[in-house]
């Protein structure tokens, strides 16, 4: 061994990475499926755009979920300053690809939408970083405690900061998204597929699909890589961590940051979706209240700590299953009474993601994805090895 | 007692502690310490409990910062140094109570020892460039190799949570040897493993120190481990070094005998 000490050894031999399972070519065909059932899905929306927006709503949460997931789940941040980048991911957007309103009381540089957005994308990971100093001397609930302050903070500035917020009564509309002379919007004529014109809600839909499938791919990477070790080290024993060379501080502020540019990029897609950017008027319900710096917790713990795919599944029931009980309503006059003190959409899936975490927390800790890999592992049965040691 | 590996590497560095005094208030952990780890060889820091051996091993570590004194590796002033900085310059420590991330691998954690080989931050590992893959394997394909070495890579794509105590222990060394050091740092290595266990871990020590020409410093409780495979044993009472020689030396010395067992005079009437 003593001649492979100091230099990594010359064999450029196959260095066995983890064994290959033979259901690989299930899962490409699967995930081949998927997708060409997410990009084909306005055309089996039709028309109504409902559906579609709802869908939109899903993508911005695993947008969301996923940046959130790396931040709790991997680097052992407890956060719920949520929403609080969500504000000033949507703010950050319209102040810098807007312009200054009717009346001239708005800020707005009448910068490039994409530009814009990457802009808006970068202020809120420099705020995530700003915020290192507390992120990296608290831990647990604590900081969770401490990042929830920062929603109470964005409450604040956004109804007081109505040059940039466009305050609590109008709000500000988003400037309309655009690549290049691309617009997001409704033009005529439309491109079409398969016999469905894509307008500006389908659009949308596609450049969020984009956003979601590179924001869970760019995770996924991280997370198997230097860096997702480096976050699982410092969440497991600091001193440790130390010891083989990383720099805990550094390495813990680089996870708020990151988390934070996705909470960000979350909140520029939140922007385009409404197309309003509007400051809560109380901490609890709205857009950017406490509510949602659950729902996302949420999120995370339903699909699995750290997990990616996991966070994207919780995701999808959380930020799904309140549009879907919506459409339901609009559509089979469920929760006709809601008006009346009954169940709205709203109130029973905060009841059904309640319970899942309960149920998550109490018989599942690693989640949907640890229930997902249970599923994988009944078809492929692990490799067994003989073990000749304890 | 086997000699010293007949090849010396010419970048493994004496170790030097000197003079080292640590207070925290008025306690003194160590006064004026001071002794040598010369290269390639295993030297044990023994001495009753409280007697500073942890105290010595944080200082040695970087986690402490001495109140005077110094520790210097090779023509490096360790004392200055920010502990996350020790790893590049080739000190490997393993940890008395493992400390390992229990839901990864143990490929996983082992890897983690090449953190400072390595390079890279969010957007190389995101985005999976050739060139960091490229690299990745190269890393891995080294630490399967060390996990070969400590007789643990029957179970690579194990979480170490499932793993029994005394092989957990050993991917711990694992990893320490991952970051490919010069001086391997031993928090009781045999701490809370059994008779055969501890006997096998006396035998991977010296294995290693003479397939890698590294030196070796571990704490240790188990005198008989620490006088199979010591080099040098050097012995810490009450903050105070007071002997430092080969085991058979030490052995004989009556200040450590009494440090140990005590003399006529403490005992009660």
């Amino acid at each position: 061994m003593s001649e492979v000490t100091v230099t990594p050894p010359e064999t450029e031999a196959p260095p066995t990475p983890a064994p290959r399972r033979p259901r690989n070519w299930l899962k490409i065909a699967g995930v081949t499926l998927f997708l060409v059932l997410l990009v084909l899905f306005p055309v089996f929306t039709g028309t109504d755009v409902a559906y579609l927006k709802a869908g939109q709503y899903v993508l911005i949460g695993v947008v969301g979920a996923v940046g959130l997931t790396m931040l709790v789940g991997q680097a052992g941040q407890l956060s719920l300053a949520t929403p609080f980048f969500l504000l000033v991911g949507a703010v950050s957007y319209a102040v810098l690809a807007g312009d200054s309103g009717d009346s001239g009381d708005l800020v707005g540089l009448g910068l490039p939408p994409v530009v814009a957005a990457v802009g808006a994308v970068v202020i809120c990971g420099l705020v995530g970083l700003a915020f290192a100093p507390v992120s990296g001397r608290l831990r647990g609930i604590y900081l969770g405690v401490a990042s929830l302050s920062l929603v109470f903070l964005g409450l604040y500035l956004g109804q007081s900061l109505d040059m940039l917020s466009g305050g609590t009564s109008t709000g500000r509309p988003p400037p309309t998204f655009a690549i290049f002379d691309f617009r997001f919007a409704n033009t005529e004529p439309a491109p079409t597929i398969l016999g469905v014109a894509v307008q500006k809600q389908q659009r949308l839909w596609y450049l969020f699909l984009v956003l979601a499938i590179g924001a869970y791919l760019l995770a996924r990477g991280a997370v198997r890589s230097r860096i997702g070790r480096a976050w699982r080290a410092v969440r497991d024993n600091e001193a440790a961590a130390t010891a083989m060379g990383v720099h805990v501080t550094r390495v813990k502020a680089g996870a708020f940051t990151i988390s934070s540019a996705y909470a960000g990029l979350a909140g520029v897609m939140t922007a385009l979706w409404l197309d309003l950017v509007k400051p809560d008027e109380n901490e609890f319900v709205g857009t950017y209240s406490i509510t949602v710096a659950i729902g996302y917790l949420a999120m995370v713990i339903i699909g699995g700590l750290g997990s990616i795919p996991g966070a994207v599944a919780g995701a999808v029931l959380v930020n799904g299953l309140p549009q879907l009980l919506t459409l339901g309503a609009t559509e089979f006059g469920w929760f006709a009474d809601a008006r009346f003190g009954g169940p709205s959409p709203v109130l029973i899936s905060a009841f059904v993601y309640g319970v899942a975490v309960v149920l998550v927390v109490m018989f599942e800790p690693g989640g949907l994805a640890a229930i997902g890999r249970r599923l994988a592992h009944v078809r492929a049965a692990r490799p067994t090895r003989g073990g000749d040691r304890g | 007692m086997t000699a010293a590996p007949a090849e010396i590497r010419e970048d493994v560095r004496t170790l030097a502690v000197d003079d080292v005094t640590l207070r925290f208030g008025g306690i003194t952990a160590l006064s004026e310490v001071s002794f040598a780890v010369r290269p390639g060889t295993v030297h044990a820091l023994i001495g009753p409990n409280g007697a500073g051996k942890s105290s010595c091993f944080n200082v040695i570590s970087g986690l402490y910062r001495p109140t005077s004194g110094r520790v210097r590796l090779g023509d490096t002033d360790l004392t200055g140094t920010s502990p996350h900085r020790l790893a590049a310059l080739g000190v490997g420590r393993s940890f008395q109570n493992i400390a390992l991330s229990p839901h990864s691998t143990v490929r996983d954690n082992v890897l983690l020892g090449r953190h400072a080989l390595t390079r890279g931050g969010f957007f190389s590992g995101g985005l999976r460039l050739p060139r960091t893959v490229r690299t990745e394997r190269r890393h891995v394909a080294r630490v399967e190799e060390i996990c070969a070495f400590l007789g643990v890579d029957d179970r690579l794509d194990v979480p170490v949570g499932a793993l029994p105590y005394g092989v957990a222990k050993r991917v711990d060394i694992a990893r320490a040897l991952a970051v490919e050091p010069t001086l391997l740092l031993l928090d009781e290595p045999a701490a809370g493993l059994n008779a055969t266990e501890t006997a096998e871990m006396g035998v991977t020590i010296r294995d290693l120190r003479d397939a890698l020409g590294i030196s070796v410093l571990l704490v240790e409780h188990d005198m008989g481990l620490v006088m199979g495979i010591a080099d040098r044993v050097s012995v810490l009472d009450f903050g105070r070094l007071i002997a430092d020689g080969s085991p058979a030396e030490v052995q004989a010395d009556p200040e450590v005998i009494r440090a140990y067992l005590g003399t006529g005079g403490e005992e009660p009437e």
